[in-house]
């Protein structure tokens, strides 16, 4: 029962308490969205794929907090979270599942591969792991040369820091000193792949070592641990002093994709997260003990979680299909498909 | 052995040319089955053979064009001793090769051709795409020997014959194993190549790939049709130009009441085609009468030799035929013997034959006066070119049903306007006029039912 | 053109100097190369250079020698060997509105980034509408005995992904101008300058900064009327020598040198081919699912009844470029089996 007194800033809180509630209304948002949409796509309504990252809100609510609109943010398929919290309107986003023409990329590409560079620079996810790093290397590049402060995050699976690209493009950022964050969600499963059969290293942060950056490991299930070291890796970005590396260690709660059933995953373990390390139960709890929140405020903000759910998927379904003939178009820029608002002729029923 | 030559289609003519052999050396040749596909300055024709036998050798090649009289192959009919002809058969192009034949029976010199020649187009069978190189590593890979590429027609050299109305039968290969190349078919265009016997209708054009480069002046832009002009379209331009120009061409009409005739039409049509096989159309009728204005006023059947004015004492009436190559004029002969029902079967036999290519060289020749009927078509008055030599040409336009003026009433009837283009050299107004009248007056007062018939 | 001597030169090891221009106005296809880019780099500062050795070293092959005094190392990058990284960073940069130049020290490292280049840079713009104005370029080809690392012609790869435009210039002024359009082109642009060209070609070339060569036109090199070859890149010269000597004998041969592999200029193509009626496509990519494979289906679909001849290829086969002088001239097309195709074409 807070009420609603002007407060004076409690500069013991880690951010001010409007983002603070804000991250309060991402983490809900997503955990729920990520559980409907599990739903739909359990009862056949959900066309395509789905790459839960149910259980890494954490991760990916608390990289995106530091980072300003006109930073960029390199994600890949499981990273609908963080794109979200960078700001991606969920209407857009549910428009994109169902394959409509008011979709970020107007059908080209489904579900979590999605990207709005115009509006809030996130990159389109790519599926290749992880083909998005080396392009944060050149944003970076732009942003050293433009002389701004602007930053470039960059996040990738525990099994993508396999892949020779994570290597190169570690390597590289630290070679010019570009202002970029690595983050690897270790949510240590790579698929069916566990992290010791990943890489012969306990930890993936201590690799940071090889490529001259500092490496810190957090607790993916404290949303404000990670906060902090995102905060101070992007600070590092933006002083000039070069890229960092931060592992967020969680859990994958679901299957690697809708059908997987992920029967590799051991029950205990799973078990243990889902209670310890819940992201957001655990910002949930904290937001009371600190007098943010109450029943009546949680009632209000999920009450206005499933109403913009709601709305979004309506949106969603009322947005036609792309014209059939877009297919052709938009792969010079010379022929203006992009410049021009998207067609509204529709195509055929899935 | 029988000697067969180059026969005489016409008066006129004085050469022909080889088409198409229709018979190889040692095929085996019945008595009038065609031997060879000719053609005239007039018509295509085939030539068919005098006597039964195997056929010996071939003297002259396809596409040749010979003297009249010339020999152009030998038959073995097993009537005497071989011939000492020189040459090694179809592919000498010796024009004229010696004959000597052992029993001294000719071929006749304007053998009487049964002639129905084959409508078929004679562009050879189907163009094969050739095979591309075999696969092999990039330098010298020889092409596979395709044996002999005389039957291979390129898509070019297809395309291109097919514009230019040419039978590629009578065109040389001078490419690989005697194929037909671009090059040859352009020399042959260029030579004024002999027409396919039956053009295919209408001439294909292919859509230029890109869009020309626009031309000052008369080249044809986007959007034209472009297609060459054939044969017998040049034959019909050269006759019609030489016409205007030669001709002090007048014109007369006069308005006739048809009506009765049209009455007579409708009730007999149905019985007449029944009894005698074919249809009655108004052209017999007016035939009639014209032949009758004719016998009156024979200047109207004259023609100019010279200086003087030669009347011939029949009438041969030149029908007008619109077909798919263009336009052609069958003759009646003796049309002023004939009556209604003769005419009517002698227009339905000419008209079908010439649509379908059949006439033969003198069917087209010989007209002392012209007949044109483009009422079929819907003109009431049409003013048409004289079919020279003659003295004039006659239209017979549409029958429509108008008010006139009957005894100082209107009345509806079915009229019809009747012209004649007249040739103002040979005849004067008055006689041309009083010719029309004639015409007249016999439409409007005869009775033909009597000569139906039926 | 068959040499058993071991250039140098193609090795990229110890090379001469880029050189200048003759007294006369004429520059070397190198020299029009690096003009391009010097005036690209001077008019637009948003265009800079990245890659292996062209900053300190000037390049593998001279091109960027002299860049690095006057542009600095901003815009004149060294990088590691980093072909993914190289190209990915010109992505990323182009995003946020640099021009980058990306140089492959040979076009046969390309391979090495195959993933930025056909998943990133030929699809991102289709899947958002974002442009991505990157260049990559980098020396190509063979004939200079440098063996199957050194005297690749990657531009089926390229053309096949799709969404990466892909140029071949065969003289030095075409080479100017369409470097100038690479650069200026807000889609991405493999830019292959063919090694065998670099020194031995020179003509004159124009010192008019914004003189640019279209990308997608072809050009006739040589008129003709017998048999077309269609061609690009080092082979225009070949096929230019052995259309000399044809016209010795008698046949009048049309040499279209393409210019742009990926678009092509097809309405170029078919006039050619509706003049001539014989098509020789020549093309020093491998033959299975090459360039020439393209072209000439293309003839065969829309120049049907317009060939008197069959469309006939001569490219390299699908095997690694071999060392040895005799291997390596039985490998590439030469004036001689041109000229042999031509004649069979004629006799057909």
């Amino acid at each position: 029962m807070a009420t609603k007194t002007k407060k004076q800033p409690d500069t013991s809180l880690p951010m001010p308490e409007e983002q603070l509630q804000h991250v309060l209304y991402l983490l809900k948002l997503t955990r729920y969205f990520d559980e409907r949409m599990e739903a739909l796509y359990r009862q056949g309504r959900l066309p395509g794929a789905i790459y839960s990252g149910r259980g890494q809100e954490g991760t990916h609510v608390g990289v995106v907090m530091p980072l300003r609109p006109d930073d960029s943010l390199f994600p890949t398929h499981r990273d609908l979270t963080a794109q979200i919290a960078k700001g991606l309107d969920l209407k857009r986003v549910m428009a994109q599942f169902w394959g409509r023409i008011d979709g970020y990329t107007r059908g080209r590409d489904g579900n979590s591969h999605i990207g709005d560079w115009q509006g809030n620079r996130t990159f389109t996810v790519m599926s290749h792991l992880p083909i998005a790093y080396p392009v944060a290397c050149g944003a970076a590049l732009a942003y050293q040369r433009a002389g701004d402060d602007r930053v470039a995050l960059a996040i990738c699976g525990d099994g993508a820091t396999s892949n020779g690209r994570w290597h190169e493009a570690l390597n590289t950022s630290a070679v010019y000193r570009l202002p970029v964050v690595w983050v690897v969600n270790n949510n240590q499963f790579a698929y069916s792949t566990p992290n010791r059969l990943e890489f012969p290293v306990p930890t993936v942060a201590e690799r940071g070592a090889a490529y001259g950056m500092p490496g810190v490991r957090v607790d993916g299930g404290d949303v404000l641990a990670v906060y902090e070291a995102a905060r101070a890796a992007v600070d590092r970005a933006r002083a000039g002093e070069g890229p960092s590396l931060i592992e967020s260690v969680s859990l994958r709660w679901r299957g690697h994709a809708g059908h997987d059933p992920a029967n590799y995953m051991p029950d205990e373990l799973l078990e243990r997260y889902m209670a310890e390390h819940d992201p957001v139960k655990n910002f949930e709890t904290w937001m009371r003990e600190h007098g943010l929140v109450d029943d009546d405020s949680l009632a209000e903000l999920q009450a206005r979680i499933e109403r913009e759910f709601d709305e979004g998927y309506e949106f969603a379904l009322a947005s036609p299909f792309p014209e059939p003939g877009d297919a052709f178009k938009g792969n010079w820029t010379d022929d203006g498909y992009w410049a021009s608002e998207p067609g509204r002729g529709g195509g055929t029923e899935y | 052995m029988t000697t067969i030559q180059m026969p005489q289609l016409g008066e006129t003519i004085i050469e022909g040319t080889i088409l198409k052999w229709l018979k190889q050396e040692g095929d085996q040749v019945a008595r009038d089955e065609p031997l060879f596909e000719i053609s005239t300055d007039k018509v295509d024709t085939e030539v068919p053979s005098p006597v039964a036998g195997t056929v010996k050798k071939i003297l002259v090649e396809e596409g040749a064009t010979v003297p009249v009289g010339t020999v152009v192959m030998e038959v073995d009919d097993g009537s005497g001793a071989s011939d000492a002809a020189a040459g090694d058969g179809a592919a000498e192009p010796s024009a004229a090769a010696e004959t000597e034949t052992s029993d001294g029976s000719d071929a006749e010199a304007t053998p009487a051709p049964d002639a129905t020649p084959a409508a078929e187009p004679t562009a050879p069978a189907a163009a094969t795409t050739a095979e591309a190189p075999a696969a092999a590593s990039s330098t010298v890979t020889a092409m596979p020997d395709r044996g002999p590429r005389s039957g291979i027609v390129s898509p070019l050299v297809r395309r291109l014959a097919a514009e230019h109305g040419l039978d590629l039968a009578t065109v040389a290969g001078s490419g690989s194993g005697g194929r037909i190349t671009k090059k040859d078919v352009e020399a042959a265009i260029a030579a004024g190549g002999a027409p396919a016997e039956a053009p295919a209708a209408p001439a294909a054009t292919v859509t230029p790939l890109r869009t020309p480069a626009p031309a000052v002046g008369t080249a044809p832009g986007q959007g034209d049709t472009v297609e060459p002009m054939s044969h017998i379209r040049k034959a019909i331009a050269e006759h019609m130009v030489g016409s205007i120009q030669t001709t002090a061409r007048a014109w007369t009409m006069v308005e006739v009441n048809v009506d009765h005739l049209v009455r007579l039409r409708t009730s007999a049509k149905e019985a007449f085609r029944e009894r005698h096989g074919v249809n009655l159309t108004y052209l017999p009728f007016v035939i009639r009468a014209t032949v009758d204005a004719l016998k009156a006023h024979p200047r109207v059947n004259a023609r100019i030799d010279g200086d003087t004015i030669v009347s011939p004492g029949s009438v041969h009436m030149g029908i007008a035929v619109s077909y798919d190559a263009g336009l052609i004029v069958p003759v009646i002969r003796d049309a002023d013997v004939m009556n209604t029902v003769g005419l009517a079967r002698a227009i339905a036999d000419l008209a079908g034959r010439a649509r379908a290519h059949q006439l033969r060289p003198d069917e087209v020749q010989g007209a002392t006066f012209t007949i044109t009927n483009p009422g079929p078509y819907g003109s009431v008055a049409s003013v048409p070119i004289i079919n020279m030599p003659n003295a004039g040409i006659l239209s017979l336009d549409a029958i429509v049903k108008r008010p006139v003026v009957i005894d100082d009433a209107i009345a509806i009837r079915s009229m019809v306007n009747i012209s004649m283009s007249w040739d103002h050299r040979i005849l004067d107004g008055e006689i041309a006029t009083r010719f029309l009248a004639r015409v007249r007056d016999d439409l409007e007062r005869w009775d033909f039912a009597e000569d139906l018939g039926l | 053109m068959a040499s058993t001597t071991v250039e140098a030169g193609a090795a990229g090891h110890g090379a001469e100097p880029r050189g200048k221009r003759t007294d006369d106005g004429q520059a070397t296809y190198l020299i029009a190369i690096a003009e391009a880019l010097w005036e690209e780099m001077e008019r637009d500062e948003r265009v800079y250079l990245l890659g292996e050795d062209i900053g300190a070293y000037g390049g593998a092959f001279k091109v960027t020698e002299g860049f690095l005094d006057r542009f600095g190392p901003e815009r004149v990058m060294d990088t590691p060997i980093v072909e993914e990284t190289i190209v990915g960073m010109a992505a990323g940069s182009a995003m946020e509105g640099l021009r980058p130049v990306a140089e492959f020290q040979y076009a046969d490292f390309m391979s090495s980034g195959y993933d930025e280049i056909t998943t990133v840079l030929s699809r991102y713009h289709y899947r958002s509408g974002v442009p991505m104005p990157v260049v990559l370029r980098g020396p190509s080809g063979g004939g200079v005995r440098a063996s199957s690392f050194h005297s690749t012609n990657p531009e089926p790869w390229v053309a096949h992904a799709g969404g990466i435009k892909v140029v071949c210039p065969a003289f030095p002024g075409d080479a100017k101008g369409l470097l100038k359009s690479a650069v200026r082109d807000d889609n991405p642009v493999l830019y292959l300058e063919h090694k065998w060209i670099y020194r031995r070609i020179k003509e004159h070339v124009s010192e008019d900064p914004d003189l640019l060569v279209p990308i997608g036109e072809a050009r006739v090199r040589r008129q003709g009327d017998d048999v077309s070859i269609i061609t690009y890149g080092a082979m225009v010269h070949r096929a230019l020598e052995a259309a000399a000597a044809l016209e010795e004998r008698g046949t009048s041969v049309e040499v279209v040198d393409l210019r742009t592999v990926y678009p092509y200029d097809e309405d170029a193509v078919l006039r050619s081919i509706e003049k001539t009626s014989h098509a020789l496509v020549l093309s020093e990519s491998y033959r299975y699912a090459g360039i020439g494979a393209e072209v000439a289906a293309t003839i065969a679909e829309k120049a049907f009844e317009h060939l008197d001849a069959p469309v006939e290829r001569l490219s390299p086969p699908n095997l690694p470029v071999p060392f040895s002088p005799p291997l390596e001239d039985a490998f590439l097309p030469q004036v001689a089996d041109i000229e042999a195709a031509v004649d069979r074409l004629s006799a057909w």
